[in-house]
């Protein structure tokens, strides 16, 4: 069995034309909780669709739990839950009747699950679909996709109609539920603090390209903001400087690894090294896509 | 105890887990045979990855801060910590690096700056002395 539940190869999808994701190499190692960042029409729900064998990829290849995802594409669905980010379902049904409806196509099913889930998220279970508020309606969805018994959970901006309180309990659930199942959680967010507290790996994507993949332990252990006071500082790039900004005599660099290091060989340099700084996820991201451009 | 984490810090959040367990030692706010929350459930209170609390708990056995008793919990350790003296030092010398250069920039003379350093050992032992 594959180590990883998700492993695409140069997966490039293109519309008319128009490169929506421009070949991009993910891992998602088994039991794992990752989080795929991006901005608006970054490409997230492309490649998504894709791992789901929703959409046919242009060139290059996905394997999800092991297998092909566009000739093993019915296997892979039955052992994965995904709630899509566009929450539409039959609206006319109850999320009573959708229950009985889904529970035939999962082996896996749990009903003890949907009484702890309806309960957890007070979903009106005798309501009709349409008539929930859109909160609700995500509710549901997770509902039906936390019940299957997945090896896989693949979530698209799942918390986005959420109250902050939901969210809270959503993100209870993922960090107690799923990993004790050693179920592996892929979703995609805007939401970093979300990201920050409960992913291990994240992966960030913009205009289609994969920027970077790592946990995320390792990249806040790792990246600094260093300012120093200078003249004639190095300003070039490199796979250890990610971008330098220059204002007169002040330098600020983004730096993936031996911060420490680097701030010394300035201060040799006759540099006044004022700050080095710990990133947050946004700080990390905002510098990722501006690096991009 | 109770934990408090901050997931936009930069410092990553084992490494916070980590630090307030130490701080609530050397305070003596937790005494040795203290019972901590099992990584399950501490993931579940700070709705945090468990891999997360686990590499935390790792860290803080490896330094004999905690010992684990396979299927019966985790608890402070006896004789916390067991550290080599330079191996200590080595861990301090970047808070007193930042300590001294906050001070210089604020034009602190050096005998304000060693202090308040003081100041702050004396309440630490202070509250060590309350609790005994």
């Amino acid at each position: 069995m594959s180590e990883l539940a998700i492993d695409t190869t140069d997966l490039a999808k293109t519309y008319a034309g128009v490169r929506a994701v421009g070949g991009i190499n993910l891992t998602v190692p088994r039991g794992s909780i990752y989080g795929f960042l991006g901005r608006n029409g970054a490409g997230k729900t492309t490649t998504i669709k894709m791992l789901l064998g929703l959409v046919r990829p242009t060139t290059g290849s996905a394997r999800v739990l092991g297998m092909d995802a566009r000739s093993e594409r019915v296997a892979i669905l039955q052992r994965t839950a995904f709630v899509s980010e566009k929450k539409t379902l039959y609206s006319s049904m109850t999320p009573f009747e959708l229950v009985r409806f889904s529970r035939g196509f999962y082996p896996a099913w749990s009903d003890s699950a949907v009484e702890k889930y309806a309960r957890l998220f007070e979903i009106p279970m005798k309501q009709r679909f349409e008539r929930l508020s859109n909160g609700n309606q995500t509710k549901v969805w997770l509902l039906l996709a936390l019940c299957q018994g997945a090896d896989l959970l693949i979530l698209d901006e799942p918390t986005t109609a959420l109250d902050p309180i939901t969210v809270d309990q959503v993100m209870r659930v993922l960090a107690e539920d799923a990993p004790e199942r050693g179920c592996t959680i892929f979703f995609s967010s805007h939401q970093l603090e979300e990201v920050e507290r409960i992913a291990e790996y994240a992966g960030f994507i913009d205009h289609g390209k994969l920027l970077m993949e790592a946990r995320l332990d390792d990249i806040k252990s790792e990246f600094r903001l260093i300012t120093a006071a200078g003249s004639s500082l190095p300003a070039q790039t490199s796979s250890q400087v990610l971008s330098v900004d220059v204002e007169q005599d002040f330098y600020r660099y983004f730096v993936t690894r031996d911060a420490e290091g680097f701030a010394a060989a300035l201060s040799r340099n006759g540099a006044t090294v004022t700050s080095i700084a710990n990133l947050g996820l946004r700080e990390i991201f905002l510098q990722l896509i501006r690096k991009e451009r | 105890m109770l934990f408090h984490i901050n997931p936009s810090s930069g410092v990553p959040i084992y490494a916070q887990i980590e630090l307030q367990v130490k701080n609530a030692i050397a305070a003596g706010a937790v005494k040795e045979g203290h019972a901590l929350p099992s990584v399950r459930k501490l993931a579940a209170e700070l709705r945090i990855n468990p891999t997360t609390t686990a590499r935390a708990y790792q860290n803080l056995e490896r330094d004999g801060v905690i010992t684990t008793i396979p299927g019966g919990g985790t608890y402070v350790a006896a004789n916390v910590p067991r550290f080599l003296k330079s191996e200590k030092l080595r861990r301090l010398q970047p808070y007193a690096k930042q300590i001294a250069v906050e001070g210089v920039q604020l034009r602190l003379t050096d005998e304000d700056i060693l202090k308040i350093v003081e100041e702050e050992l004396a309440k630490l032992a202070e509250r060590v002395g309350d609790r005994k």
